[in-house]
């Protein structure tokens, strides 16, 4: 996937004014944000239940590399391979030599947001590799050459008219419909033929259990199960934080996960997996590799404010709570993930200076935070962020900022310690300021604040400041 | 005569000056004494949001001189409020002293709303207004202090007012400081939403406790809507609502 985090402005602008995108998002993130409130009231207290997964995300990155060595073991014991990639390149790698060895001409995918990180696909199609995504709207996504525009509903944005275009052109529909269950029929048939002869599949791992190897994947489409199960090879990768200690933990994760997710208490299908089949089992792989994946996550993992991030277990609330992914959708993320999500992730798998937009289009205002059932602080998260960016940090890769910022803060902060050089540096700017008011309101000021006044006034400074009013009126009730 | 410290955010100072003031004459009438320290500037969230950890702390090592040994610390906003509370502490972090004072301060510090029914025990504060009003639940009171249910105490407990409610009340208004200059697309799209959910509930009043909301949404609304306005908390406890500019 190509990564344009840095067209951030112009694809939101661009998307504010697509009606298609627009509809969307003002009806679909309200609604599931309704289910999942629904979902959640169904525990007995949701707080506690809340707090509880929170916990358990910061237990997995405390103690993230014992738990991915207990992981590996017990995964091997089972009889699975465990193959530790570094960065995108020795996973995708890894991949296309296994799939050559095995002589495979194509793959099915289950939807995987790491391999969206990875780029697997594009990978893979390039080196002679055909690969199918399975999942409906990951399908949709894919063939029409799209980021994902939702985590959970990669296509949802698209109208049933264009997937009927798209499936009689490449999905071999016979007959055009806009009747969504004739859609979902034709993407059916197609997908059942690949599955039919598939040799080998490849999906992503929502949870790796620790105390027993195993992995899990939810979904409600069917497809991963089948992407699993058809083959002889399967190949599930993850991304180190997908470990979770014990399949109690798991469990408690999957109800969070779920609610979080779709509003739902339980996806239609949970699948989990120990090893490839048994010999007295007459279902599943011959082969399962499982693709730890690091990709820059552990050269981080000594910054504990960095690695917070990794608390993250990609469900989508924070998309649905967000008010500026409410208003700009999901391309303007430029990559993988979108969303709050994306904005914590990001910047951190991509350096901090070509992400500058992501960490700073927030206004902070903890809707995030508030849902989140990991524990990710958001906010202060991107704080976080754009001072290491302020710092130039090696590290996460800052930039630093330009001059005139640096020095108009440098002189502000400053201000802000000497209060007589504060009150006169306010009586300095009013008249500046007040030049643009006419009749005690400013409609525009060149410069910086531009973009505020396209739609909006700001009252002129009052002659007084409460300060010299105060001193007044301290003089006055003395006398 | 109990002191109460006043926390009048340089947004206030500067810019909403007559907030300050009715923020003074309401403690005054509920029988507190207000004070305000005249050395207190800006408690440096400009600088801590847009990155600047070492410019952001002489701001907060400043307010922690200025009000370090009040009792009771008072403010009508609840975006500074906030910085003070939770951000100094985690920007202090490495510096102990620093730190303790900062955690010290911490459990001093109120909302004028939260003070008004959490601590004084007052929902009526003999306010009037005549007609339907409607509250934003401003990001950092709702979700960065827990402050919600106060407000709209104070609201219905005015003579005359009634209260009635806001769709997607508690949905960021876009402002967010540099964010509203810096991203002002997004930003304005989010403004008109609150404003036309405001105008769809039918409200004569929009009220919330947050002067940066304040100047967001009253500066849309004087724009597209000069007919409607929204107003500060203070400013209709205050009993000034009829005659004070917002």
């Amino acid at each position: 996937m190509k990564i344009k985090t840095e067209q951030f402005t112009e694809v939101a602008r661009r998307e504010m004014a697509d009606m298609n995108s627009r509809a969307f998002l003002q009806l679909l993130p309200p609604v599931i944000a309704a289910m999942r409130k629904a979902a959640m009231a169904t525990f007995p207290d949701p707080d506690e239940a809340n707090e509880y997964s929170r916990a358990i995300r910061a237990e997995v990155v405390a103690r993230l590399p014992e738990l991915l060595e207990e992981f590996e073991k017990n995964a091997i014991a089972g009889g699975a391979r465990v193959v530790w990639a570094r960065d995108a390149k020795e996973a995708n790698d890894f991949i296309l030599d296994l799939a050559r060895k095995r002589e495979i001409s194509y793959v099915t995918k289950g939807k995987s947001m790491v391999s969206e990180e990875l780029g697997t696909n594009d990978f893979l199609i390039r080196n002679g590799i055909k690969a199918f995504e399975t999942d409906l709207g990951e399908f949709i996504a894919q063939q029409l050459h799209r980021p994902p525009f939702h985590i959970v509903g990669p296509a949802v944005n698209v109208s049933v008219q264009e997937v009927c275009d798209l499936f009689m052109e490449k999905a071999g529909m016979e007959a055009p419909t806009t009747d969504p269950i004739e859609l979902g029929y034709a993407a059916r048939l197609y997908l059942r033929d690949k599955f039919h002869h598939l040799e080998m599949g490849i999906t992503g791992v929502n949870m790796a259990v620790a105390e027993t190897g195993s992995i899990i994947n939810v979904e409600n489409e069917g497809n991963i199960r089948l992407t699993k199960s058809s083959p002889m090879v399967q190949v599930s990768v993850m991304s180190i934080e997908k470990v979770v200690p014990t399949m109690h933990d798991a469990m408690h994760m999957l109800r969070l996960l779920c609610r979080n997710c779709t509003g739902q208490s339980i996806s239609s299908y949970v699948s989990i997996d120990t090893g490839p089949k048994k010999d007295d089992e007459i279902d599943g792989p011959e082969e399962l590799y499982i693709v730890i994946v690091d990709n820059g996550r552990s050269d981080l993992y000594d910054d504990v404010k960095a690695r917070e991030a990794l608390r993250c277990i990609r469900c989508g609330a924070c998309l649905n709570h967000c008010p500026v992914y409410g208003t700009i959708g999901g391309y303007p993320y430029g990559w993988a993930y979108s969303g709050p999500m994306g904005q914590v992730l990001n910047p951190l798998l991509l350096g901090l200076e070509r992400t500058q937009d992501l960490y700073r289009a927030c206004t902070l205002c903890g809707a995030c935070k508030e849902v989140c059932p990991a524990g990710v602080d958001h906010p202060s998260m991107f704080l976080y962020y754009r001072s290491k960016d302020v710092q130039g940090d090696d590290g996460l890769k800052g930039k630093k900022r330009d001059w005139k910022e640096d020095s108009f803060f440098r002189i502000f902060s400053l201000a802000t310690t000497f209060p007589w050089l504060w009150n006169k540096a306010v009586r300095l700017l009013r008249p500046l300021y007040n030049r643009n008011a006419k009749d005690d309101v400013v409609t525009n000021i060149s410069g910086p604040f531009e973009g505020w006044f396209r739609q909006r006034n700001l009252p002129a400074m009052p002659s007084e400041t409460f300060h010299d009013r105060w001193k007044k009126m301290k003089a006055n009730r003395l006398s | 005569m109990k002191k109460v410290s006043m926390f009048i955010p340089c947004t206030v100072d500067i810019m909403l000056p007559a907030i300050g003031e009715q923020t003074f004459s309401l403690l005054e009438r509920l029988g507190v004494l207000p004070i305000y320290h005249e050395k207190q500037t800006c408690c440096g969230q400009p600088a801590l949001n847009a990155g600047y950890v070492d410019e952001a702390k002489k701001s907060a090592k400043h307010f922690i001189e200025v009000f370090g040994d009040d009792e009771v610390i008072v403010s009508p906003s609840g975006s500074c409020l906030h910085t003070v509370k939770y951000r100094y502490p985690e920007l202090l972090s490495d510096e102990p002293v620093w730190l303790r004072r900062a955690e010290e301060l911490s459990s001093r510090l109120f909302e004028l709303s939260q003070y008004i029914v959490d601590v004084l025990g007052i929902e009526d504060v003999g306010a009037s207004f005549e007609g339907t009003v409607t509250y934003h639940e401003s990001c950092h009171i709702l979700r960065g202090l827990g402050v919600s249910e106060q407000p709209k105490k104070l609201i219905a407990a005015v003579d005359g007012a009634e209260f009635v409610p806001l769709n997607n009340a508690d949905k960021c208004c876009g402002f967010g400081g540099e964010f509203a200059k810096d991203y002002p697309d997004i930003s304005e799209e989010m403004v008109k939403d609150k404003v036309q959910n405001y105008i769809a509930s039918g409200a004569d009043l929009l009220v919330l406790c947050e002067p940066g909301c304040l100047l967001n949404i009253n500066g849309y609304l004087s724009r597209n809507h000069p007919e409607k306005k929204a107003l500060h908390i203070a400013t209709l406890l205050a009993g000034t609502a009829g005659q004070v500019r917002p």
